[in-house]
């Protein structure tokens, strides 16, 4: 089976900046896959490299298992949704989503035919003749979906589409931006640096730092199994990191004491750091006899963040953050200097070794 | 209270200062001017021996004067074919070129090619057009490297011809075009013709269907300011034509300081008016064709 998209050790420097650093990729057909990172991390770039708007220094594109590196954009069957979406301002909504039907020299009865089902598809139905600057955000969006989608490419590349709209909007055109997926069948790419927008859609993301690759993985797994510091930071609001030093198959020793881990046996002596997710850890009697880990802590703060409550908690020096639902009454939240025992189960905590 | 804050406090006062001031400028030195062609060119207006004549009855006597002057008609003609191959002609040459600086040159270098473009009019049109009738005469550099490269023998005369008007009309309105051109081309998204590759465009279709479509005001605002004084345009076909390049602002220009009188002036205004005439339905006519189709926002 080919992939939609397949990179083989792309490289791109712009001067002695390295945009892309040695990445490859293997992108599925049909998936919605995510390129996530901070900005400047040659997210962008390998995207452009993939549609054919930057030619790499180093390596290969394959797009459905042809070589197309140094085949011109208009020859690659693909589609784009830039990042200020790039709508002709001077069509209306029909003649843009038309655009590549005409470059196509498709029949003027079948583009008719084509556009309006791409406008039922993206819920446009009856703003086809609205110019560009009568639409609000969100329906730019569509049109700019619908103008990328209608060609049927092979893979529809997007460059953070929603980044311009604001959160109610954004929340809908992730749920639209899936739907739609779903609905024509095409392999997604999606540049993003915002997690939740790649969370929500993704079939598997790839996070990106410096041009490089650092993990690859569905969003459950690089939430849970991060492959070293920077994915444990970057992914998820926050976490706490020990740092400490493997002393003996299952035991880090710490800054607040020994921490029983999973596996790692192979690292006995090494420097690691333990990462745990502030859903993960157990607080007050929550904690009972069966919980691996378990310390003494003081409430620092209480933060209520509405769906549930932050707590910085001080155990031996370090400050760890705690996220727990309210299930109760106003009662059953720790106010800042109750003494309490906090502590998490081994498999709970990411074990990191870079 | 300073006087800024007097002009901030007071509408009526602002109101005079931005839209009071131009409009009274206007009136000086546009309306009544004009308002005295008109009644000149009507006899309605004499002036003899510093001594002024208001004739209440209107005649057209100078604009039969005008229709009787001999090759008037041909002058006309000539004068809307000149302007006519000179916006063309800088359409041409200013398209590629204000291409090249706005779209394909990198950012920090545009401001600096603007001004190299401008450097030839930092001299002073007479001397430039001068410098023209050394290029084009029959020992002029033209005709010298032509010979040199052996591609005539004898020498070619440009001077008095069609040729030299136009080719010097081209090279004094080139700048009054490639401004405009530059400044739409400048504002070119490059991210539209990206999405047109992406849709499968090849550069040439996104350029007809983007590009080209892009730039119509700046190709609409460059033409009217190339063409309108181009059809006026008397001094490029006195210096480097001849008897054979009288174009309507020559006419108008010798009824005016070689006719002159109260029928030099009469016909010359009677002349002003028709090319004004002229000049707003051909701009009209223009504008409705090319523009016809734009509705930018």
């Amino acid at each position: 089976m080919s992939y939609a998209v397949e990179l083989i050790n792309i490289s791109k420097y712009f001067g002695d900046v390295r945009a892309v650093d040695n990445v490859s990729l293997k992108v599925r057909k049909n998936e919605f896959f995510s390129l996530l990172g901070p900005s400047g991390c040659g997210k962008t770039t390998t995207l452009r490299i993939i549609a054919g708007l930057e030619e790499p220094d180093k390596g290969i594109v394959k797009l459905d298992g042809k070589d197309v590196t140094y085949v011109p954009t208009h020859k690659r069957n693909i589609g784009m949704v830039f990042q200020t979406l790039a709508l002709f301002p001077h069509m209306n909504v029909y003649e843009n989503i038309a655009f590549g039907l005409r470059m196509r020299r498709v029949p003027e009865s079948e583009i008719r035919r084509r556009v309006r089902e791409m406008l039922e598809i993206v819920r446009l139905t009856g703003l086809e003749h609205r110019r560009i600057h009568q639409l609000s955000g969100g329906q730019r969006q569509r049109v700019a979906l619908a103008r990328a989608l209608i060609v049927q490419p092979a893979v529809l590349l997007l460059d953070e589409p929603l980044g311009a709209l604001d959160l109610k909007i954004r929340q809908r055109m992730m749920v639209e931006l899936k739907r739609v997926q779903r609905e024509v069948g095409t392999t997604f790419i999606y540049v993003t640096h915002d997690q939740t927008e790649a969370m929500v859609m993704s079939d598997r993301i790839a996070v990106m730092k410096d041009g490089v690759i650092q993990q690859v993985g569905a969003p459950y797994e690089i939430y849970m199994r991060p492959r070293n510091r920077f994915v444990a930071n970057f992914i998820g609001e926050a976490i706490n990191m020990l740092e400490g030093t493997y002393i003996e198959p299952g035991v880090v020793e710490t800054s607040i004491g020994n921490v029983r881990v999973e596996g790692g046996a192979e690292y006995v002596g090494r420097r690691v750091a333990v990462a745990i997710r502030p859903e993960k850890i157990l607080i007050g009697e929550e904690v009972s006899g069966d919980v691996d880990n378990v310390f003494s802590g003081r409430i620092l703060m209480t933060i209520f963040r509405g769906a549930f409550v932050e707590y910085r908690v001080d155990v031996a020096g370090f400050e760890f953050i705690v996220f727990k639902p309210h299930v109760g009454g106003l009662a059953r939240i720790y106010q800042a200097g109750d003494v309490v025992k906090v502590g998490w189960i081994k498999e709970g905590g990411i074990l990191l070794v870079d | 209270m300073n006087v800024a804050d007097v002009i901030r406090r007071s509408r009526r006062l602002k109101l005079f200062i931005f839209i009071g001031i131009p409009m009274i400028y206007l009136l000086i030195f546009f309306f009544i001017p004009f308002l005295i062609a008109l009644l000149y060119s009507l006899g309605m207006f004499k002036q003899v021996v510093y001594q002024y004549h208001f004739v209440p009855e209107p005649s057209l006597e100078y604009y039969v004067g005008l229709s009787k002057y001999p090759g008037i008609f041909k002058a006309i003609q000539r004068s809307f074919y000149y302007a006519t191959l000179t916006t063309i002609g800088t359409l041409l040459i200013s398209y590629p070129l204000a291409y090249y600086i706005g779209v394909k040159l990198e950012e920090r270098y545009r401001d600096l090619a603007v001004l190299v473009v401008f450097t030839p009019f930092w001299i002073n049109f007479l001397l430039r057009v001068y410098a023209m009738r050394f290029i084009l005469h029959e020992a002029g550099m033209v005709n010298t490297i032509l010979r040199l490269l052996g591609i005539i023998t004898e020498p070619i005369r440009f001077l008095g011809t069609d040729v030299a008007v136009i080719v010097v009309m081209i090279y004094s309105y080139l700048i009054f075009m490639v401004l405009p051109l530059y400044g739409v081309l400048e504002k070119l998204n490059v991210e539209l013709l990206e999405a047109a590759y992406t849709l499968g465009a090849t550069p040439f279709r996104a350029f007809l269907k983007i590009t080209l479509p892009l730039s119509i005001p700046g190709i609409l605002a460059g033409s009217l300011l190339v063409f309108i004084p181009a059809v006026g345009e008397f001094v490029i076909p006195e210096l480097v034509g001849g008897p054979n390049t009288t174009t309507l602002g020559t006419i108008i220009y010798s009824f005016f300081l070689r006719v002159r009188g109260v029928t030099g002036w009469g016909i010359g205004s009677a002349a002003g008016l028709i090319y004004i005439a002229m000049i707003l339905v051909a701009s009209y006519v223009y504008m409705r064709f090319v523009g016809g189709e734009v509705r930018l926002g």
